[in-house]
Order: C-alpha cells, then structure tokens, then sequence
C-alpha cells in the first residue's frame, strides 16, 4: 500500500533528515521508500515541503500527488497554509500549535492534533535540532509504521555523536503522539 | 554483488566519478549541484585524490583541465550558470582534446533563474555550449541508478575520445533521496577505459598526428613526451597553423572521432513500446512521471510506450525517426520550451504540428497526472 506525508516547515528547520530515514527504513526492510524536498533559494524562512513515498512496489515519479496525502506535519505556519490542500480529505494533520495557527474549516476537513514539536525538542529533549527526529517519531505513530524498524534507521542515519539524544527525542515523540492520539480520538 | 545504496542522485554522481577512477576534481558550489563537490571533497582523499574549491566556476574547470593535460582524470562540476562561466575554457576542452567530465544538474534558467527547482533548460547549451565547430556528448540521467551509470560511462568516454562529455541531473534527480541499485564495483573497474598513451621515440611523437576519424593522442605532461596544447588551429605537434588544410582536417576530425563512433555513444530506453498505441518522447527526470502515467494508463486499456534517449548528443537519430514513423500520435514533453523537439523534429522530418507536445518552463515538475491528462486526450481523437 501505498503511503504519502509531507512534512513542511521553513528553510533552516532540518525537515529533510526525517524524510531520508523513513525511505531508508522502508528500504531496509526490502520495500520502496522516496524522499524529496521543495524549497526556495531563500537561504532561511522560505516555505520548505519534504514529500515521502513509502510502498512496496517501485516508486518513480518522486513527489507526492496534491490531494492524495495520508499526513503532513508542519512546524509553520505560512508552509502549512501554502501546503495543508495537498492533504486528502480525512487525512491527518500534525501541527505545532504555538507557530501554526488552523481555521476552523480545516478542522472539520482533517484530522488536526497539535503537539507542541518544537518545544518538545528544545526544553524535553534538550536540543531544538533534534525536531526532525521528534517528528518522524510522531509520522511513526501516526501512521503506524514499523518502530523498531524507523528507529534502528534512525540510529544509522544521525551522527555517531548524536545517537542517544535522539533515542530520547525519538521515544518522547512516540509517546507524544500516542497521548494526543488516546486524548483527541 | 550488485550494490544497494539510500542516496541522492548529487551523492551517487559522486560515488561513480571516484568508481570510475576520477582522482581530481575542480570546481566551485551551486545550487542544486553543490552536493556532488561536497562529496566528492569527502571521498578523493580516501582514494589519494586531490579536491579543490577554486574562487570561482572558470578558475575551476581551469584547474581540472590542467589535471586531466597532466594524464589525471578530473571532472568540474555545475549548473547551468557555472556552464556559462566555464564555457571558453569548454571550448578549450574541445579544440585541444582534454578529456573532462562536466555535471550539470540543470535548474530553472536563464540567468540566475530558479536555483532551488528543476528544468531540463541546458539541452541546447549542453549541445553548443562554446563558440566554434565541435560535436558534443551529452549523456541525460533518467533515475538515480543512472546518475551512477551515466557518470561512469562519462568519464569512460571522455578517455575514449579525449573531450569533454557532459552529464546532465536536474533538481529532482540531484536532491531526491532513494533506493538505488548498482553494478558491481568490481564490474566497473573491469570496463573502465584509459586514454591512449604513445610508447615510442619522444622525439616522433607527434599527438595530435592521428587518423580522420580518431581522437589524439595526448601522453601526460612531465613525462618526457613534450608537445603544445592550443586553443588555436594546430597541426601534428600541437603548435598553431593557419594551414588552410590542416584546420579543416582538424575540425573535420573534432566531428568525425565522434560521429564515426556513434555506435560506442549512442542509448536509450524504450518502455512499453512494443505493443504501444501512442509514443511518448521524455528524458531525464520527466521520463518517471511518464513511466507511472503509461502504468495507470494501460490498467484503462490505453496503451502508450516511451522513448527516452539517454545519450541526448548526439542524438540517436534513427531510433527518433524510426519512433516518429511508426507512431502517429507522439506526444514530446519536456521540462523547458521544446528544447528537444527540435532536434525530434529534424531528425524525423515531421513538422511541429504533427506532435502533441507538454511543456513546462516554471520549475515546477510535470506530474504523471498531467501527462495522463494528455494522453488519455489523445486517444479520444
């Protein structure tokens, strides 16, 4: 089966690696997984969308198809507005609530949780850097995807030197996520 | 083992220069291109390779033609606003017959245009990108496995006929992130090709002496072999003539040493073609949202192949013209202003209003619903 996320936030927030280790868990686990991004020559603040294809059969075309997305996660505002259409009716949305601000349609349209990502990062985990991993721990939850399998790729993809600050990212993003989920479903 | 690698196309672009035996590289960052010096300033020096970011993009493949002349092979890399740059040292390249691999990972043009997005707006420069008579190779990557293959084969041909080959990425290609398989290592090693060396009497030697449809014979400097490298019309030596033959002979041979050898250049894919109501005509990254499109399509019964040339220059004429004839509905598309459909059009000799025709010059990629759209439009006619 096919599966689609975007993950949007501005130019600088490092919304990219998430997108890599999902495509290289799915890789691993001898499926398909494509990652690629969107952004504009604004060296930071411009709008930034990573589209992530995951499947079992062979990807080509590389970026996800407007109206078809299963979940996006954003981190701000003007990207979320710029990208939320992209998301298919009942889809899942994730979004920072202390940068990005829904109407009231888009909650009647999606599936809307706020978690509070970049806090999370900044005060829980103790570095704002580790955003991505808090995100693709809540993606993983959220789309019920393989955990043991998204975190061993994590562990692979960052920095040696980073690896036990983002097992703690990773696990307080997943537990993030399952609160939310428990709370709004 | 055929190997499995998570990468971007920039990165396996990389990879396949120093597979291939590329030990310089020179060059100067640019968006979208700027990963593949990245990595390659992380991998020469495993392999005892010299990496050099330069002030600017022409002291860049400067340096990288001066390494190739010293019997190193070398490559620069950039994008479309580099290959302006660099383009009088790329007339160089031609007229004295240094080999060098040039990457272009094609951005929106012209000018500084749309550094972050992906065109395909270089095929026309990537044909003539210097002043002068000369004949191109350009090789156009059509998924991440051949921005691998397309590398090696690059720096395999540009030994092969002592010039410069370009290879062209785009944004999509270059920055997307995904499986990958490839040949084994011990595979392209085995095929690599070295450039000619002259073994005899220093003082016979004479590189650029060789036949009308071969490359010369350029041993590497500072080994006893001594000649004259120009960008000026020269003769056997090297050394500048205003003979009136032996400048058309010159030229004459800078076209022949390729044309005569289209066999050892020319590919390309044909998809679907075989049982196919209509043609598609695509290269690069655009092939892959043509791909899926032809995959959707066929479930509704509507049969559609692709041709995608992969070595762009020169062209594989006859296998254009063979496709234009069999097929009467040809659909060309292409990320720019139908760069390519002019050379479709000349090589099949069928006028422009006999294609249908998808064009797109905004950095934006054409998706496999457009495509689709376009299609399934042609068969209801």
């Amino acid at each position: 089966m096919r599966k689609q996320l975007r993950f949007t936030g501005v130019g600088g927030q490092g919304v990219l690696l998430a997108g890599e280790i999902l495509a290289r868990a799915y890789v691993k686990a001898g499926k398909y997984g494509v990652q690629v991004g969107t952004y504009t020559s604004q060296v930071r603040g411009g709008p930034t969308k990573v589209d992530i294809i995951l499947d079992d059969e062979p990807i080509l075309y590389p970026y996800a198809v407007d109206g078809e997305i299963d979940f996006m996660l954003s981190v701000a505002d003007k990207s979320y507005h710029l990208f939320k259409d992209g998301v298919k009716e009942g889809g899942i949305i994730v979004y920072e609530p202390n940068l990005v601000y829904p109407t009231e349609d888009d909650k009647a349209k999606w599936k809307m949780f706020p978690i509070e990502v970049i806090t999370i990062a900044k005060e829980k985990v103790g570095n704002v850097i580790t955003q991505s991993v808090v995100a693709l721990a809540i993606a993983t939850r959220m789309n019920n995807l393989d955990k043991d399998l998204v975190y061993e790729a994590m562990i692979e993809t960052v920095p040696a030197k980073a690896v036990e600050i983002n097992k703690k990212a990773f696990e307080l993003g997943y537990q993030e996520a399952e609160e939310v989920l428990s709370k709004y479903s | 083992m055929p190997r499995e690698i998570v990468s971007t196309g920039n990165q396996l672009a990389a990879l396949a220069a120093i597979d291939a035996g590329c030990r310089f590289f020179g060059g100067y960052p640019i968006t979208p291109s700027s990963e593949i010096a990245h990595e390659m300033s992380r991998l020469l020096p495993k392999v005892g390779g010299v990496f050099i970011q330069m002030e600017d993009e022409i002291a860049g493949i400067s340096v990288a033609l001066g390494a190739s002349m010293s019997g190193v092979k070398s490559m620069t890399n950039t994008s479309g606003p580099g290959i302006s740059l660099k383009s009088e040292q790329i007339g160089l390249a031609f007229m004295a017959e240094v080999p060098l691999v040039i990457t272009n990972v094609m951005r929106g043009g012209p000018s500084t245009g749309l550094p972050t997005r992906p065109q395909q707006g270089d095929i026309l420069q990537a044909q003539a990108p210097t002043h002068g008579d000369y004949q191109s190779i350009t090789l156009c990557a059509g998924s991440l496995e051949e921005c691998y293959t397309e590398t090696v084969r690059a720096f395999n041909l540009a030994e092969r006929f002592m010039t410069p080959v370009f290879v062209l990425l785009d944004e999509t290609l270059g920055h997307m992130i995904g499986k990958a398989e490839l040949p084994d290592k011990e595979e392209v090693e085995k095929n690599i090709v070295n450039r000619k060396v002259y073994e005899g009497d220093p003082k016979e030697y004479l590189p650029y002496a060789v036949g009308p449809d071969e490359p010369a014979v350029l041993n590497p400097f500072f080994k006893g072999y001594r000649y004259h490298i120009t960008g000026l019309h020269h003769g056997p030596t090297g050394f500048p003539t205003e003979d009136a033959k032996i400048c058309q002979e010159l030229i004459d041979r800078l076209f022949n040493k390729i044309l005569a050898h289209k066999d050892e250049i020319e590919s390309y894919e044909e998809f679907m073609l075989d049982d196919a109501d209509m043609a598609v005509i695509a290269y690069g990254s655009v092939s892959l949202a043509v791909k899926e499109a032809i995959k959707e399509l066929r479930k509704e019964g509507i049969k559609v192949g692709l041709f995608r040339p992969i070595t762009l220059w020169p062209s594989p004429e006859e296998k254009i013209d063979e496709v234009c004839k069999k097929f009467d509905k040809v659909l060309v598309t292409e990320m720019n202003k139908g760069q390519y459909f002019k050379e479709i059009q000349r090589a099949s000799g069928r006028k422009a209003e006999t294609f249908d025709t998808l064009f797109k010059a905004n950095g934006r990629p054409i998706s496999p619903a457009e495509i689709k759209a376009k299609l399934k439009e042609m068969a209801s006619r």
